[in-house]
């Protein structure tokens, strides 16, 4: 039995109070987003905002990326236990990034973490997390998933103070700067970081006096215990067993090796979600490795997206779960293991407590898994008239598993991420390519009462000679899981045809040199099905073949009994 | 000259008509016939004409906002609508941007697709980046094709082929082939409704206007013939999102363009009586039933988005840039498991409506705490016509809100005001904040029926110290039309260096483009007087995928340089910052083709009483932390320019109600607005 938790002593404070937090993480956001310079804060969106009070909790956040959640979280502690509050000053701030050393989750993601004083005191903290191109290591862009050790990766930075009075110490940022292929990228988005950092802080300060120290108190114990007593509310009504489930990596990152597991066991006791990876794989020579505060925030985006999606991120959320991993293991690995790479690896954490939970939640709440990859294509070379150097590199999306009473979505990007694809068009106009086809992977979706969503297809012919592929990619040997009887979703599959010869690769493609004319076809993975494919309505079946999204053979194998029975009743 | 503007709503359909240059404006509202919007539109003109002994041969302007095709693509009554593309390509309307459309919740699915995948038929064709011709177009296959989806129930077609913004001719000929062998068959080309790059944004809107175009051909067929029977002798024209005026053959050609007509209107008559009343940077805050809409006004010029989405699927064209909050009279608010009070998104919309409404609506909604505090009156609204039974919202507050979170009756109403408030504020706040505004020097300008109502708790919570009141800010959208001009937009995408080379390729599209409308306007009758011409440059540094729009002077067109240096201001303005040694990327250009129409000067505010004249009766109203106060009720109708209110008081008129905290103070301004300051 749980204990019954208190309710919020004043929900309507609770609530202005909570909007009234919201919105100046929005205004942090949309000054970061517009002040910032590289396109991957600025466009991409991929940076994250949050406040806390004067203990570390943390009280709102604004991320578009599911991989951020709680990831500012990290950073704080980390502040609080190398900086004695009594040494900070009004206008200070500290910078931080590294894994290992200040709860980062990889190099690219530099934080900031300000102090917010009222009346000579701090009583909160303001921080944001950007994710920066380039901060040195052995690739452009910093994220090699050959990289053999974090020093691979580039500049690792342990909590230190880079503003005084809210001036930004220019020899730690030159420091800085100096470790990045675009040093002047670096450094006015280090500067804009601390701006919207004083900006957080003038904003939450005012709030404070306006609402008086004690008010926001009370309205901070109401939001977060309201929070996690949200949370446990879902978690006390799964029943308290034990249920595991794994997933599996195609290899260790290189392209070769073993599959690597992922092993994750869920339980509820005593009023806490357990999440324990007993079991996992040890860690990888690549940098597919998991830091803790990666899949801390792997987890806490399931569990708000299994369990409750509306649920606010705040440390009340954080507080309900409890997540232990072995270390030296793929989630939790020891340093100075690589990590730059660690996307897919945590899609697959993300496939994993998904299966595991579908022993613990009610059907109507249950999904397949879905292709749970980040499929990172990528063609350079140089172009055939100006011989100006160019990168094409997309991620693209896949099936979405099923849930009960849907089919799963086609072709979107699913769990950590949500990037948007390039438009056909753009990508002609850019590159010396020609797309020869764009469309949904026939046949991908797993089968089932509700079928998975299709993957796409993507189909390139290369007109320049010279032109290096690479592909960081997954799924190409385990597809993902049906539920309740569903099917598996088809494979992603990565086809050359040069010479008239086609040939298959694997899902690491590292740096391969093709001539003009040749195709790349690159299939992502489909969905996994709901429930079996003995009951799938036969107006469904019939529909997916008219629109031909499932060919007649692949219906024969996986639907024939009921295919043929409307046949017969049709004549 | 007589003018009537209309704006036909979810509940109401409301008129403005204007009968003499510079004279009153007189309002007229009736109940929205949502099976037929144009019964209402035809009852209310023939009530004004009567009424007010107008012949309607005197019947000089007929202006209208419609949600009719809005409505067909929220709830999917459009027709069967097939698609066409080049061979590889049928799955872009279904792939979309790939993205999923809540990042935590895959319960709520990516909209389904406007076209089926079996109605999407590729052809052989292609055309290269460059416009070249790689594979001719297959005109016997289009042919074999289009027969098959006739025959499968297909109503209308849309014809959405790669890189035809630079090379349309294929989609020509294919247009040109379908409409000579079957000449009534609704057919749109994405080349014709948004010559631009981007294939699934420009097929999206095609298709949306292909699914739309026949059902609104015949509405706009409908309602000409009946005000013509009526013996009005002008087209009736339709707003559209950019907050211009269609003339009837351009609206049926692209109805899409119409999918947010009222609200555009409104935006547009907030910008002109706001600017007329000294304050042109404002944000307009127009509280509807189940919605709020917010948008920026800056220096008297509405804001433009090139792209929104509609339930779902994007429609690019230009657009007044408004943001819609889930929040409005009828959202309904409830105490979740966890001893949470939230308030919205769910709605009671129209019908059931507020408990007080009597309408079968039997949860508390924001009106109902609005009536619970008598801040609404209590008896009735919309001078008598809608009774309210304060009882019936009471008691869903008590036993919904109040008893379950243990506080007063008061108190759980209040607090639905002031969360609704916060909800709205922290909107308003993101709003400016986006655009580069600072908040503190703008007003807040309050319209639709609980714009007004709202407003002095919302601008509070936002710290906005003014708020300006139009007259009957229940029908400003219905004013706005009365105040807009013809206009159409012409675009084409470039994605040239903005260079020597580049600029002379822009100046010569601009050239073409102004022809076109310049063509257009001519052929809606537009006297080359009153012809004008906004041109706009939409451009990036190289890397970048967000084009910012620079508007250019088109006489004399400026140099290459001026326009760098125009693009590098207008990018520190959105962004902050600018690059001035990195190359600009022309991305496209835009035209649009102004007929202004003869307008009514405004009228100003004469004759009136005062303050103690217009006393109504004395209300005990909840004013917060303050608790109960008697406050004084006026009418707002009757109030002369000058009048003053210094007082908490409340301010009714027909179409909404004013609600004045104590710190504020009310004056009415020559034109009759009700210009609110806040000592806060």
């Amino acid at each position: 039995m749980m204990n019954e938790v208190s309710r919020p002593a004043d929900s309507v404070e609770m609530e202005v109070f909570s909007n009234r937090l919201l919105s100046i993480t929005e205004v942090m956001a949309i000054h970061m987003m517009k002040s910032s310079f590289s396109a991957q804060i600025k466009e991409r969106r991929d940076f994250s905002v949050g406040i806390f009070d004067a203990e570390g909790h943390l009280l709102a956040q604004g991320t578009h990326i599911p991989l951020h959640l709680g990831s500012l979280l990290g950073a704080l502690e980390t502040t609080l236990a190398c900086v004695s509050i009594a040494d900070m000053r009004d206008g200070d701030s500290y910078i931080c990034n590294d894994p290992y050393l200040a709860g980062g989750t990889h190099l690219p993601d530099i934080a900031i973490v300000t102090p917010v004083f009222l009346e000579g005191g701090v009583v909160a903290f303001v921080a944001n997390i950007g994710h920066h191109t380039d901060v040195g290591g052995i690739v452009p862009g910093s994220i090699a998933a050959g990289a053999k050790s974090i020093f691979e990766e580039g500049i690792r930075i342990p909590v230190v103070r880079i503003a005084r009075d809210w001036e930004v110490d220019g020899n730690l940022l030159a420091v800085i700067a100096a470790n990045s292929r675009l040093p002047d990228e670096r450094a006015l988005d280090l500067r804009v970081q601390v701006t919207v950092n004083r900006l957080g802080s003038e904003q939450t300060r005012a709030l404070f006096e306006r609402m008086g120290i004690v008010n926001v108190r009370a309205a901070v114990r109401d939001l977060l215990s309201y929070t996690s007593h949200r949370l446990i509310r879902h978690v006390a009504a799964v029943p308290e067993k034990r249920c595991s489930f794994e997933s599996r990596l195609d290899d260790d990152g290189t392209g070769q090796g073993r599959p690597v597991r992922i092993v994750v066991t869920v339980w509820h006791e005593a009023g806490k979600l357990h999440v324990d990876f007993t079991g996992t794989d040890r860690q990888v020579v690549g940098a597919m490795n998991v830091s803790r505060n990666a899949l801390k925030a792997s987890v806490y985006y399931c569990v708000k997206t299994l369990l409750d999606p509306e649920l606010m991120p705040n440390s009340g959320l954080f507080d309900a779960v409890t997540i232990s991993a072995p270390p030296g293991s793929i989630v939790s690995p020891d340093y100075p293991a690589a990590c730059g790479a660690r996307s897919i690896t945590c899609q697959k954490v993300a496939r994993a407590v998904f299966g595991a939970f579908r022993g613990l939640l009610p059907a109507g709440q249950v999904i397949a898994s879905s292709h749970d990859v980040l499929p990172v294509i990528s063609l350079s070379g140089r172009h055939p008239g100006s011989g100006a150097y160019y990168v094409y590199a997309e991620a693209i999306g896949g099936g979405a598993g099923a849930t009960a009473g849907h089919d799963g979505m086609d072709a979107v990007q699913v769990h950590v991420t949500n990037s948007l694809n390039m438009p056909s068009e753009v990508l002609e106009i850019e590159f010396p390519l020609l797309v020869e086809e764009y469309g949904l992977a026939i046949d991908s979706g797993g089968n089932g009462h509700y079928r998975g969503g299709l993957g796409i297809v993507r189909q390139l012919r290369v007109l320049a000679d010279e032109t290096v592929l690479s592909v960081r990619s997954d799924s190409h040997k385990f597809g993902a899981d049906g539920v309740h009887g569903g099917g598996t979703g088809q494979v992603g599959a990565l086809v050359l045809q040069r010479d008239g010869a086609v040939q298959e690769m694997s899902s690491k493609v590292d740096g391969l040199v093709l001539d003009a004319g040749t195709t790349v076809r690159f299939t992502t993975p489909g969905g996994g099905g709901f429930g079996s494919a003995k009951i799938r309505p036969v107006s469904a079946l019939m529909l997916d073949l008219k629109n031909g999204v499932l060919t007649r053979e692949q219906a024969l194998r996986d639907y024939g009994d009921i295919l043929q029975a409307a046949e017969r009743a049709e004549f | 000259m007589v003018r009537i503007g209309i704006d036909v709503g979810g509940t109401f359909t409301d008129f403005m008509v204007s009968e003499a240059d510079g004279g009153e404006l007189s309002y007229f509202k009736t109940p929205s016939t949502p099976h037929d919007p144009s019964e209402a539109i035809l009852t209310g003109i023939r009530t004004i004409l009567e009424t007010r002994g107008i012949a309607a041969g005197k019947v000089a302007y007929l202006g209208h906002g419609t949600t009719v095709a809005t409505n067909m693509i929220i709830k999917g009554k459009g027709v069967t609508t097939g698609l066409i593309t080049t061979r590889g390509f049928r799955d872009v309307l279904a792939i979309g941007r790939q993205t999923r459309p809540y990042l935590y919740d895959f319960h709520k699915e990516k909209p389904e697709p406007v076209v089926e995948r079996c109605h999407r038929l590729e052809v052989s064709e292609r055309v290269t980046a460059s416009g070249d011709v790689l594979q001719p177009l297959d005109l016997e296959e289009l042919g074999r094709g289009v027969e098959s989806l006739l025959t499968d129930g297909v109503q209308a077609i849309a014809i959405s082929f790669l890189h035809s913004y630079r090379a349309p001719e294929h989609e020509k000929e294919a247009e040109h082939y379908i409409r000579e062998r079957w000449p009534d068959l609704y057919v749109t080309r994405s080349s014709a409704v948004l010559p631009e790059f981007r294939e699934f944004e420009r097929t999206s809107t095609a298709v949306l206007n292909a699914c739309v175009g026949p059902k609104m051909a015949h509405y706009l067929d409908h309602l000409c013939a009946d005000t013509r029977e009526l013996g009005i002798g002008v087209e009736p024209m339709t707003i559209h999102s950019n907050g211009g005026l269609l003339p009837v053959a351009a609206a049926q050609r692209f109805p899409v363009a119409t999918c947010l007509s009222g609200p555009a209107a409104g935006v547009i008559g907030a910008a002109i009586v706001s600017s007329l009343a000294g304050m042109p940077d404002i944000v307009t805050f127009d509280v509807g039933g189940t919605s709020t809409d917010v948008s920026l006004v800056s220096g008297g010029q509405p804001r433009f988005t090139r792209s929104r989405d509609v339930a779902g699927p994007p429609v690019r064209l230009p657009m007044v840039d408004i943001t819609v909050i889930g929040a409005g009279g009828g959202s309904i608010a409830h105490v979740d498991a966890s001893g949470g009070l939230k308030v919205g998104p769910r709605s009671a919309g129209a019908v059931p409506g507020p408990a007080a409404y009597g309408k079968g609506g039997d949860n508390p909604t924001l009106t109902d705490a609005n009536i619970v505090l008598n801040r609404l009156n209590p008896v009735s609204l919309l001078d008598g016509r809608l009774p309210v039974d304060r009882d019936a919202a009471c008691r869903t507050v008590e036993r919904n809100l109040a008893d379950r979170l243990g506080i007063s009756l008061d108190e759980a109403a209040y607090g639905i005001i002031r969360i609704a408030a916060a909800n709205m504020a922290r909107a308003i706040r993101a709003v400016t904040v986006e655009q580069g505004h600072d908040i503190r020097k703008l007003a807040l300008f309050a319209f639709g029926g609980g714009g007004p109502l709202h407003a002095t708790e919302v601008a509070r919570e936002a710290e906005i110290r003014r708020i300006i009141i139009p007259r009957e800010p229940g029908t400003m959208c219905a004013r706005g039309t009365l105040m807009s001009d013809i206009s159409l937009d012409f675009s084409r995408t470039l994605l040239e260096r903005a260079d020597d080379d580049g600029w002379s390729v822009t100046i010569e599209t601009l050239e073409t483009l102004v022809r076109r409308g310049d063509a257009w306007l001519q052929t809606e009758g537009i006297a080359a007087s009153a012809r004008v011409f906004n041109a706009t440059v939409n451009a990036y540094y190289v890397g970048q995928n967000h084009e910012i729009p620079v508007s250019v002077d088109l006489s004399p067109i400026p140099s290459v340089t001026a326009f760098r240096e125009a693009f590098h201001h207008a990018h520190r303005a959105a962004y902050g910052t600018c690059f001035p040694n990195r190359q600009v990327v022309i991305v496209s250009v835009a035209v649009q083709a102004v007929g202004t129409i003869a307008k009514e000067s405004p009228a100003l505010l004469t004759g009136g009483k005062s303050l103690a004249e217009a006393f109504k009766e004395r209300r005990e109203v909840y004013l917060g932390p303050a608790g109960w106060q008697a406050l004084n009720v006026y009418r707002r109708d009757v109030l002369a320019a000058g009048e003053m209110i210094i007082d908490p008081a409340i301010l009714e008129e027909m179409s909404s109600t004013t609600v004045l905290l104590s710190g504020q103070t009310g004056r009415i301004d020559r034109y009759g607005n009700i210009i609110i300051d806040d000592e806060f």
